[in-house]
């Protein structure tokens, strides 16, 4: 039981860890992209495509990134139900 | 791997132990009294069952930060606990506690503890005496501030002794250096620096409490004072030679002036008679809990009043 419970605790750490880290490292993926975008976009000649193309750049950045935090809710949820089937398969088993 | 894994949750929850307490983790250690490595459950019967040679004088073992019961632990399995209930007949109890909360949060919950044990232990209990080391020391004086606020608490009376083994009575450098990085680090306009700063922040509020010696909540740079209806003894450690350097750096972990409250520093604060403040050179910080000259201090303390000394 005490086993099953630090179980839990385990998986739900590491969701959290790959939740907050990914949040941390989207920020500073764009913060360091926007320092040459920074310069880009004081150009005039190509301060308007460098805008559209820091755009896409964050915007694809903010996707893959979601996209990892999405698969780490949804393997957290599938080990959640699996350590639940262990558990009920555990109560289930008599014990000789 | 029972010991191991114990310390490693240990360790887990003096770093991020805060966090794993608010999110509802399992891994949150709750606290508990600890005998044999197996939690104590509170009810008189159980109790009885599981202490049938309890005596009337007890002893509560608090440990530090990232620590489990087994830090008291020497080499041939007895610790200063074990050793009291051979040479002085006392009944050994071990506090195993989230390190990673704030101390006053865990000293409002040993002062709860400390009540539900005095209610339910199966023999009349004459004294208690508290032991703890390093974060666990502050632990104490705020369980026994939370009691004298409270004045519900039955336990309070029954101490006669506290005995702080390596405890940064006065704060702890090390974490005060880490907050003063940190800090720099986040005024430096760049986004590495700036990560780095957050993962610094996770340390977790126990540890930031360490850095001036948070026990309550009224005045973060000046602790509570000791309850002067209870015996102080401190005990600090010496690794450097130079009389100098051991001032400052004593057990590499706390200095010599926080572990002993600074009654060696300054004469008119001068609280404590001296023979209740040990210096053990030689001794680092994770030494003292098993060091058997700091356990023939403990056991020269604990052993007055039957001895008349």
């Amino acid at each position: 039981m005490k086993a099953m419970k630090r179980l839990r605790g385990l998986r739900a750490l590491v969701e959290d860890i790959v939740e907050h880290g990914s949040k941390s490292v989207e920020e500073v993926h764009k913060a360091t992209a926007a320092r040459t975008f920074d310069v880009l976009e004081a150009i005039p000649p190509i301060a308007t495509p460098a805008k559209v193309v820091h755009v896409v750049h964050d915007a694809s950045v903010t996707s893959v990134y979601t996209m990892i935090r999405v698969v780490n809710k949804v393997v957290g949820k599938t080990l959640e139900v699996a350590i639940d089937v262990a558990e009920a398969v555990k109560d289930e088993t008599p014990k000789s | 791997m029972g010991k191991k894994l114990e310390l490693a949750i240990a360790v887990l929850n003096g770093a991020v132990g805060d966090h794993l307490a608010r999110t509802g983790n399992g891994l949150a250690t709750e606290m508990t009294l600890v005998r044999g490595g197996e939690g104590l459950a509170l009810e008189r019967d159980a109790l009885a069952a599981a202490l049938p040679s309890a005596t009337s004088r007890v002893v509560v073992l608090v440990h530090g930060l990232m620590c489990t019961e087994d830090v008291w632990t020497h080499e041939g399995g007895a610790d200063f606990g074990t050793l009291l209930a051979r040479d002085l007949g006392f009944s050994p109890l071990y506090v195993r506690y989230n390190s990673g909360l704030p101390i006053m949060e865990n000293g409002a919950a040993l002062a709860k503890l400390l009540s539900r044990l005095v209610s339910v232990y199966p023999a009349p209990i004459e004294e208690i005496v508290l032991i703890g080391f390093s974060m666990g020391g502050l632990v104490i004086r705020s369980a026994c501030h939370a009691a004298r606020q409270e004045r519900s608490h039955d336990w309070l009376p029954l101490v006669g002794r506290a005995i702080y083994v390596g405890t940064p009575h006065r704060g702890a450098p090390l974490e005060r250096v880490g907050r003063f990085v940190a800090k720099i680090l986040r005024a430096v306009d760049d986004p590495y620096t700036r990560l780095v700063a957050q993962l610094a922040d996770l340390r977790s509020c126990g540890v930031k409490d360490l850095g001036d010696a948070r026990v309550t909540l009224d005045d973060p740079r000046h602790p509570v004072p000791l309850l002067p209806e209870i015996d102080h003894f401190l005990v600090a450690g010496s690794l450097a030679t130079d009389v100098r350097l051991a001032w400052v750096f004593g057990d590499a972990m706390v200095p010599i002036p926080s572990a002993t409250d600074g009654t060696c520093v300054d004469a008119a604060t001068f609280a404590l008679p001296p023979d209740h403040v040990k210096i053990i050179k030689g001794a680092s910080h994770m030494d003292l809990p098993r060091d058997p000259a700091v356990y023939a201090h403990v056991r020269a303390w604990c052993g007055k009043t039957e001895e008349g000394a």
